[in-house]
């Protein structure tokens, strides 16, 4: 009761970004991402339980609307909130919340950001859905990412084998960063610990993403 | 001469037991991706009687091969898995060596 008070207090507060933020339980995670050059991330987390980790990363935004920027260096806990393990199949909900410095070009200084979020996903070994909110926040930006994944293989893969997926994204960004949805079709590639994920946008825009567990 | 025979005989059926690896196969909820069979064998492979791991995302299939002499009670195999973050269906001990589980899931791929 008192982990799902925590967690809901995190999610109420503020924000990140990709894949899982946590792997398996004594396990390092890596993740880069270029999101379409609105978003550039890199996250490093420690699981020392398969339920939390612990880390941080840096994010850049940069807005096509009007140009401003924001560096955002932060500290974070994940945590996996509940985990459905059913026969052919597995959901899970994580939140996660942090706190970091933001420096940006429409402020003078470095502000205090909190950063929360949400993420609920849905696999089996040939359909992938996943929904994420992530929010970082300071007393002069406010910038929200909702990002909606389904994916789709078209083969099983076994563990040791190369995963394939092709995975439909829309992604929805506050904070003036950018006007209207973003879509992109991504191809998935992952084999052992190492993932790696490209695709372009409907602006014709690269989107990126790679992520390492060990 | 017979009873060096039948002590020699005795000798090597016990070499032979005693050699033969007994395997433990567990069928597991939430197998679905390499992370998953990643985060299995890590947690498996660090207890002391474990000699080898083999995961199939088809099979929903955990199999751990135990060094000679040694086992690994049903209780820490759930609780392996559940530290890991995966829900253990059923456990299965045989004789089968690592090597013919190993086979017979290769064959078994559709």
């Amino acid at each position: 009761m008192v982990r799902l008070f925590i967690g809901l207090c995190v999610v109420g507060v503020a924000a990140p970004a990709a894949a899982k933020p946590i792997a398996f339980a004594d396990g390092t995670t890596v993740m880069a991402e270029y999101g379409a050059g609105t978003m550039q991330e890199l996250q490093i987390f420690y699981a020392p339980q398969f339920d939390y980790s612990v880390g941080g990363g840096h994010v850049d935004f940069t807005s096509d609307v009007d140009g401003h920027r924001e560096h955002i260096n932060y500290a974070r806990l994940n945590w996996l909130a509940h985990r459905w393990n059913l026969d052919d199949a597995q959901a899970n909900v994580f939140v996660w919340g942090g706190a970091g410095s933001a420096i940006g070009n429409r402020f003078d200084g470095t502000r205090i950001a909190g950063n929360a979020g949400v993420q609920v996903d849905y696999e089996t070994r040939r359909v992938y859905a996943s929904m994420k909110s992530d929010l970082q926040r300071s007393s002069v930006f406010s910038d929200r990412i909702d990002t909606l994944q389904l994916g789709v293989a078209p083969y099983k893969h076994d563990y040791g084998g190369l995963a394939t997926w092709f995975v439909f994204q829309a992604r929805h960004y506050t904070g003036e960063l950018h006007s209207g949805i973003e879509t992109a079709a991504l191809l998935r590639l992952f084999k052992g610990g190492a993932w790696i994920e490209a695709g372009v946008t409907d602006a014709g825009k690269v989107q990126a993403m790679a992520m390492f567990n060990f | 001469m017979k009873q060096f025979q039948l002590l020699l005989a005795v000798t090597l059926f016990t070499v032979a037991t005693s050699s033969m690896a007994a395997t433990i196969e567990m069928t597991v909820n939430g197998l679905v991706c390499a992370f998953c069979a990643q985060g299995i064998e890590k947690k498996l492979k660090k207890l002391s009687a474990t000699s080898e791991v083999v995961v199939s995302l088809e099979h929903r299939l955990v199999a751990v091969s135990l060094k000679d002499g040694q086992d690994i009670p049903d209780a820490d195999l759930r609780r392996a898995l559940t530290d890991a973050g995966y829900t253990v269906k059923a456990i299965a001990r045989s004789e089968t060596p690592i090597a013919d589980v190993r086979e017979r899931l290769k064959q078994a791929q559709p």
